[in-house]
């Protein structure tokens, strides 16, 4: 049962119509069971996971709290932080480590027996990992009180809406909104309903119609260099339009449910510099990422070149994160470097703009800047997508030669596309585009539509239910699930 | 002995190389090239240093402004008023 299913629909609709029937101090009862169905439908053998790392983590949190020095606060929060790090590194990281470790002592003719180990990763570690060291190095800097009502915590560690793919929620923000008693609220289900639909509409007829295209170039063994371009740029429609629809789901749940979900994207394919483009994607982990690794490597820092490093081993562990593959160490490397080299050149940057009086057209300057920006996080997202560094680097020449990127070839690569599957594709890509430029021009879109004729609200709404399901593509999970 | 605010200000002049003048109420993070988010990181590590504090992650995303970092820097017992 993914979040795009008939399935998903029908639970959370029997999880909403219960949550407004039965009394507040049941509902937590409800949602933790719904919560644990959710997980067990999807992956049964990690519930025992799951239930452990909440245990470690609830238990820690309250041992923390009373230590009554600094120092065994730290360290009670180091062995619980250690021990969830275990667990991920244990299902995530070990096939990787093993494999490096046996390439180099192939390469240096080493004799290494350690073999290779079937781990399935089980879902949504990543996510509730992050969660949960959060939490425990909030305790220690006493910016969280230790969560003593067991049904509550277990809630804040698996709340099905976000569990799967985030957002990665902070303690404080999520645990007092199960406490709270909503009530029945028509704007909280109108939204949520909307945002859910908007996730269905982008998921099945960009994402997922877009996938089965972008694996036919980077599956094929010997894709042109035009067809690696056009299939790049595809992959960040098709990945943004992918991890934004889970979260935009997420959301959309909770709100259905009284609760209030932190945003994860602010358009980020129009962001004006990596540091912005971050600020924009994955914003519950670029926050993370800032607040619990950036700012403590930083302390004490005064050199920009200290800093820089800081940067670089943030982007480091983005990269893996996000896979337990070298790609996506080189995928984390390329994002750290560009934001190093994105400062160090900011002053010959802007005196080149002014010396070409760029900067005398300041919305030129900055589509220009956008356009550098995406075509940037495109070429980091070869790495992200390949399937091998091989490939990664193969596919990087291809991406970096200038032929790859004549219009004919472009043009021709477009033959990807079965015909219909294109028209279908550029129409509703510029659905989405619209979407997004009200939104830019008005701060909500779902805001500016309510100020239309309810005869256009309908009539849109009616559009997006119909266009997924007479146009929409299922079946593929959330690229963002597998973290 | 140099007075708090004497010593707040040189934090700005000295880690974000801005002049005398340019550091003033109205100085904002990201308005200058000078104080954008790297140096700011730097700032933070200069002024934890100069009034022994601990500023956390909280602090310093709303530590934005001239003005606002004075605030902070009184919540954690810095007097800028009657030193």
């Amino acid at each position: 049962m993914t979040f795009i299913s008939i399935e998903f629909l029908l639970f959370f609709a029997i999880i909403v119509f219960t949550y407004y029937l039965i009394p507040h101090r049941l509902r937590w009862i409800l949602l933790l069971a719904a919560s644990y169905i959710f997980y067990a439908i999807l992956s049964i053998q990690f519930i025992p996971l799951l239930l452990a790392s909440t245990a470690l983590t609830y238990f820690t949190g309250i041992i923390i709290e009373k230590q009554e020095t600094k120092k065994q606060k730290k360290k009670v929060m180091l062995v619980g932080i250690s021990v969830l790090l275990f667990f991920l590194g244990w299902f995530k990281y070990f096939n990787f480590v093993n494999d490096s470790l046996r390439a180099i002592a192939k390469y240096m003719n080493w004799n290494y027996t350690v073999p290779y180990q079937e781990i399935v990763l089980p879902l949504a570690i990543s996510f509730y990992t992050f969660q949960a060291v959060g939490y425990l190095v909030d305790i220690y800097y006493g910016k969280q009180k230790a969560e003593r009502h067991y049904g509550y915590f277990s809630i804040f560690f698996a709340f099905f809406p976000q569990l799967v793919a985030g957002p990665i929620e902070r303690a404080r923000k999520l645990l007092p909104q199960f406490k709270v008693e909503h009530s029945l609220n028509y704007e909280n289900l109108n939204y949520g309903m909307k945002r859910i639909a908007w996730g269905f509409f982008k998921k099945t007829l960009i994402a997922d119609r877009l996938a089965p295209i972008v694996s036919s170039v980077f599956d094929s063994p010997n894709p042109t260099g035009s067809q690696i371009v056009l299939a790049t740029i595809l992959f960040s429609v098709q990945l943004f339009a992918d991890f934004s629809a889970c979260s935009d789901i997420a959301i959309g749940c909770a709100r259905m449910l009284g609760i209030n979900l932190t945003e994860n994207f602010k358009q980020p394919h129009f962001a004006v510099s990596i540091s912005d483009f971050w600020s924009r994607w994955h914003i519950t982990l670029s926050t993370w990422l800032r607040d619990y690794i950036f700012f403590p490597l930083c302390k004490g820092k005064k050199k920009r070149s200290e800093i820089y490093l800081a940067i670089v081993i943030t982007f480091l562990v983005s990269g893996i994160w996000h896979g337990a593959a070298w790609t996506f160490v080189l995928w984390g490397l390329i994002h750290g470097f560009y934001r190093v080299f994105g400062d160090y050149t900011k002053h010959f940057r802007e005196k080149v703009a002014s010396f070409i009086q760029l900067d005398r057209s300041p919305v030129l300057h900055k589509w220009v800047k956008i356009a550098i920006t995406f075509l940037l996080v495109c070429f980091s997202r070869v790495f992200f997508r390949s399937d091998s560094v091989t490939h990664a680097f193969e596919n990087a020449q291809l991406f970096l030669t200038i032929n790859s990127w004549r219009p004919s070839g472009i043009v021709k690569a477009f033959e990807i596309f079965p015909l219909l599957d294109l028209v279908i594709f550029v129409f509703f890509f510029i659905i989405v585009q619209l979407f997004q430029y009200i939104e830019r021009k008005n701060a909500s879109t779902w805001k500016w539509l309510a100020q239309r004729s309810i005869f256009a609200r309908f009539a849109f709404y009616i559009f997006i239910i119909v266009s997924v399901l007479i146009f929409g593509v299922s079946g593929n999970g959330f690229v963002y699930g597998g973290f | 002995m140099m007075r708090n605010i004497e010593k707040y200000r040189n934090a700005f002049i000295n880690v974000l190389d801005l002049e005398e003048d340019d550091v003033c109420e109205d100085l904002e993070l990201g308005v200058t090239s000078e104080w954008d988010s790297i140096g700011h990181m730097a700032l933070i590590s200069e002024i934890e240093d100069v009034f022994d504090v601990s500023l956390d992650s909280e602090w310093i995303t709303e530590f934005n402004s001239y003005l606002s970092g004075m605030e902070l820097l009184k919540r954690l017992g810095v007097d800028f008023i009657n030193e």
